[in-house]
């Protein structure tokens, strides 16, 4: 409910705002005709790009085999970005390089602007200060919010927000395809949430912290190691998880890519099975944001319902 | 045909006067005009150059009573038909030779400057043999080149009276015969009347008439 | 009249020296009050029309010439810097939309203006060689500033630092110049052309170093330890370059909200967005001030048309005076030609054409004179706006 009224909230403060320019402004990609968007990961791409096709090109510049968190534009990239008529943020400190960069904040987009409430702050991290009396470095936040139905639900409506102030001859297309997105997201949630209920408490651990918004969004009992899918954890690690395990019943570890086979398999020996859940940061193979997503609550389901307690006990 | 009748001239602050009963010039006629300093020589040769004007009396020149004229006629009959030869020569520094040549026609309404005026002055100039110096300023010149020049300037008009105040007096005896020369030849030439106002006995000698100012002016 | 040219001709020409002084201080007469008039036109028309494509601005409360000559003509600052969460009121207002003007510090001469991409859209600045600024610590040159700092592409600027009585207020960067910029005429020509983030490293309030987060407890660097946060010491040494290889590791001190700016420009959306604007900048309680740069620089025109009236009044009076002496010096000259004027009288020169002549003479010199100083005059009106902006650098 909170979060129905925060979307109705950003789109009301969206309706009112203005970037100062109107429709009559030039499209930046000059000579393409089609308005240009850019957006730093795949889910902002499918997002824009379901809320507004055919109305714009929507691009996102990452390379295929990189995670976008960590993606580093070079100055190729940034000169490209420029020549957006917008650029679509995630922010929740996903883009770390854009202190780096030389981009206009008037074509800019933070799509989890006003979901303060929600973001989650990494405040296991390490930061430093300059003498004693020296400011902290700034605290960064979770960010992969997209894994929660209905935080992707504001960040599109903030996308079609901005997009109908900026192309309103076409608001009515973008209301209309935003809803469409929105009721299918809302689906999703409604299937996880399911999913979950059938075996509230168990406890999982994922290989990486990178599920705080789908652990919140659900109320997941989850604990998180630092392990890297293609790699063999070192023995500090594995103690770790030892550590973790004697704490908590767990039975699953859920990555995010398959892991070594020898890894699986030392896992298995310890009564943990392992099951993939696939962040989507980037273009999938094959399918879109919407079949991994259904992919992943397969997976969950399994999860969930090879761990439930028998009936009646 | 100059002709002069009971003329009288006083300069308004006084001290001077002229009177002048009778005085004929024929044609072709040399004269030359001879007395003591101040005694007004070289007024009656204003007087009869139209320069100044008679108080009463009349100056005829070819039937002309030039006396009578105004100021603008005078000044314009000057230019169309008399040469004049000064002593102390009278060019513009700031005019080459040809150009002081062919001074009248500059400063004169009455002439019109065209191509026979000018070969007239070149060969005026070359007449006195200042052919290679014809594009020379004055300051380049000697005395008597520059006196040469000056008689050149006194005769490109083909005046048909000629006068002359002490043309030749800072002049050698070289210089001074070139000049007069080239003066009494144009007066032969031309049967010009020509009335010199001269100090020098030599030159005195050479004009057939020999007037004494104060013979003319009792 | 082709005789009296002559003449006239022929005695100023060989009386060239005097001549030519005539002309030259008749010239200059006319010229000085011309040549005034043409500058300060120019430099007014420079002045409005630079005022003129800026709707709003925002500064410090305090001296709004003094904010207008900063944030225009890049003067140094006088005024007190603001907080960058003005642009944010600006933009949140969504009547204009703000861009941040940083202007505190300078490489040799040039001014340094810190600002974002949207500077150069809405200046309508081009690129003439090279590329736009894209990283952190690069920068652009105006043409006129690549020129006085002796550099080009590729080359590197350092940025001056502060005071010697600051020395703790600036940090020298080496930045790389990746493009310069088209000549616009204007004082952009003048300017280095960072990201206002390079403006903020400049200042000290991001830096980049070796990581000590990540800083054992024995490590030299680090003062103390307090929970989750690693208090360095002064032994920790910041990067002067930004580079790929050590771009990751700059990072901001604080929140850049409250970093500092010199001026905002606001751009509104309509006239009546930025009326509704002002209205709320001048009725709200806001700690800065907004400003109409063309009304600010009407305000200052009008002294400097009244000073410069002042100034052409005593050029003319300097004139008549001289007027006065040409004309005795002309009748000391023609006294002094008094036997060459007799001479032509006595061999019959009319008097009318005496006079014209001596007329025609003072005529070539007045139109010589006219003529030079109408040259210079026009010579200032071609190059008097590069010298205007000269003197307002």
């Amino acid at each position: 409910m909170k979060i129905l009224l925060f979307i109705a909230a950003m789109l009301v403060i969206l309706a009112g705002c203005s970037d100062g320019r109107n429709e009559a402004t030039e499209s930046a990609s000059a000579g393409a005709g089609k308005p240009l968007v850019y957006t730093t990961n795949y889910p902002l791409q499918y997002f824009v790009d379901r809320i507004a096709a055919p109305v714009v090109e929507v691009r996102f510049l990452a390379p295929g085999d990189e995670d976008p968190a960590y993606w580093r534009p070079d100055a190729e990239s940034v000169l490209a970005m420029q020549k957006a008529d917008l650029l679509v943020l995630n922010g929740a400190s996903y883009e770390g390089w854009l202190k780096n960069v030389s981009l206009s904040p008037q074509r800019m987009v933070v799509t989890t602007d006003g979901l303060g409430d929600f973001l989650i702050p990494l405040e296991t991290e390490t930061t430093h200060s300059h003498g004693l009396e020296g400011e902290h470095e700034h605290h960064g936040t979770a960010f992969t919010t997209w894994l929660d139905p209905t935080l992707a639900a504001a960040q599109a409506a903030s996308i079609e927000g901005v997009l109908a102030a900026r192309w309103p001859r076409h608001a009515d297309r973008f209301a209309t395809q935003l809803a469409e997105l929105t009721r299918e997201l809302t689906a999703l949630d409604a299937e996880a949430q399911a999913i979950v209920a059938g075996n509230p408490g168990l406890t999982v651990i994922f290989s990486h912290p990178i599920y705080q918004y789908f652990i919140q969004r659900y109320g997941l009992s989850a604990r998180s190691v630092h392990w890297e899918p293609d790699q063999m954890p070192d023995e500090t690690q594995w103690r770790e998880l030892r550590a973790i395990l004697g704490e908590f019943r767990a039975a699953w570890m859920i990555w995010e890519a398959p892991p070594l086979p020898q890894v699986s398999g030392r896992l298995a020996s310890m009564g943990v099975r392992s099951a993939v859940f696939d962040p989507c940061a980037n273009t999938p193979g094959s399918g879109d944001y919407f079949s991994v997503m259904r992919e992943n609550l397969e997976t969950l389901r399994r999860v969930f319902a090879a761990d439930r307690p028998p009936a009646g006990r | 045909m100059i002709a002069v009748r009971d003329l009288t001239f006083g300069y308004p602050q006084g001290g001077f006067e002229l009177r002048l009963r009778e005085l004929k010039v024929t044609r072709g006629e040399g004269v030359a005009l001879v007395g003591p300093s101040g005694c007004g020589k070289t007024t009656l040769l204003h007087l009869l150059a139209g320069i100044l004007r008679p108080v009463s009396g009349s100056v005829l020149i070819d039937d002309v009573e030039v006396s009578a004229l105004r100021l603008e006629d005078r000044q314009d009959y000057r230019a169309l038909s008399m040469g004049l030869v000064f002593q102390e020569f009278e060019l513009l520094e700031y005019l080459d030779v040809l150009d002081n040549v062919l001074l009248p026609y500059r400063i004169s309404p009455a002439l019109g400057l065209d191509e026979a005026a000018k070969q007239r002055a070149v060969e005026l100039v070359e007449q006195v043999g200042l052919a290679d110096k014809k594009n020379s300023y004055p300051r380049r010149l000697s005395q008597g080149e520059r006196q040469r020049v000056a008689v050149c300037r006194s005769l490109v008009t083909r005046p048909r009276v000629l006068f002359g105040d002490e043309p030749t007096a800072n002049l050698d005896a070289d210089n001074r015969d070139q000049v007069m020369g080239t003066l009494f030849r144009y007066a032969a030439e031309k049967q010009a009347p020509l009335i010199v106002v001269t100090h020098d006995p030599e030159l005195r000698e050479r004009f057939p008439t020999v007037l004494d100012i104060r013979e003319l002016t009792p | 009249m082709r005789d009296v040219i002559f003449m006239a001709w022929r005695y100023l020409r060989f009386y060239r020296g005097k001549t030519a002084v005539l002309v030259a201080s008749i010239s200059l007469i006319l010229f000085l009050p011309a040549g005034l008039h043409v500058l300060v036109e120019q430099g007014a028309e420079v002045l409005t029309a630079r005022a003129e494509t800026t709707p709003l601005l925002i500064g410090a409360k305090g001296s709004a010439v003094d904010l207008t000559l900063s944030a225009l003509y890049f003067r140094p600052p006088h005024v007190e810097s603001m907080r960058h969460r003005e642009v944010t009121r600006v933009d949140r207002s969504g009547l204009a939309h703000g861009i941040p003007m940083h202007l505190r510090f300078t490489a040799g001469r040039q001014r340094i203006v810190g600002t974002t991409i949207d500077y150069a859209e809405f200046r309508g600045l081009t690129v003439d060689r090279g590329r736009w600024l894209a990283m952190l610590g690069e920068c652009m040159l105006g043409s006129e500033a690549a020129r006085a700092l002796g550099v080009d592409l590729d080359d590197h600027v350092l940025s001056s630092a502060g005071s010697a009585f600051d020395v703790a207020g600036s940090f020298p960067l080496k930045m790389p110049v990746v493009g310069v910029l088209a000549p616009t005429g204007t004082s952009d020509d003048e300017i280095v052309l960072v990201d206002i983030k390079t403006a903020w490293v400049i200042a000290g309030l991001a830096h980049g170093h070796e990581d000590v987060n990540s800083a054992g407890k024995d490590d030299g660097r680090v003062l103390q330890r307090e929970g989750r946060n690693v208090v360095a010491n002064a032994s920790v040494l910041s990067y002067t370059e930004i580079t790929v290889e050590n771009m990751d590791s700059f990072h901001f001190h604080g929140n850049p909200d409250g970093f500092p700016i010199d001026a905002v420009l606001a751009v509104p959306a309509s006239f009546k967005a930025s009326v509704l604007l002002r209205g709320r900048y001048e009725e709200g309680d806001v700690p800065v001030q907004m400003i109409v740069p063309s009304v600010v620089v009407n305000e200052l025109l009008e002294t400097m048309f009244s000073v410069r009236d002042w100034v052409v009044l005593g050029g003319l009076a300097v004139g008549v005076a001289s007027a006065m002496t040409a004309a005795l010096v002309f009748a000391l000259s023609i006294r002094v030609r008094r036997r060459e004027i007799e001479t032509i009288q006595k061999i019959g020169g009319a008097r009318k054409r005496l006079v014209t002549i001596l007329g025609a003479e003072i005529t070539f010199v007045i139109v010589m004179a006219v003529v030079i100083a109408g040259v210079l005059t026009a010579v200032v009106s071609r190059f008097g706006e590069l010298a205007a902006r000269l003197v307002g650098a």
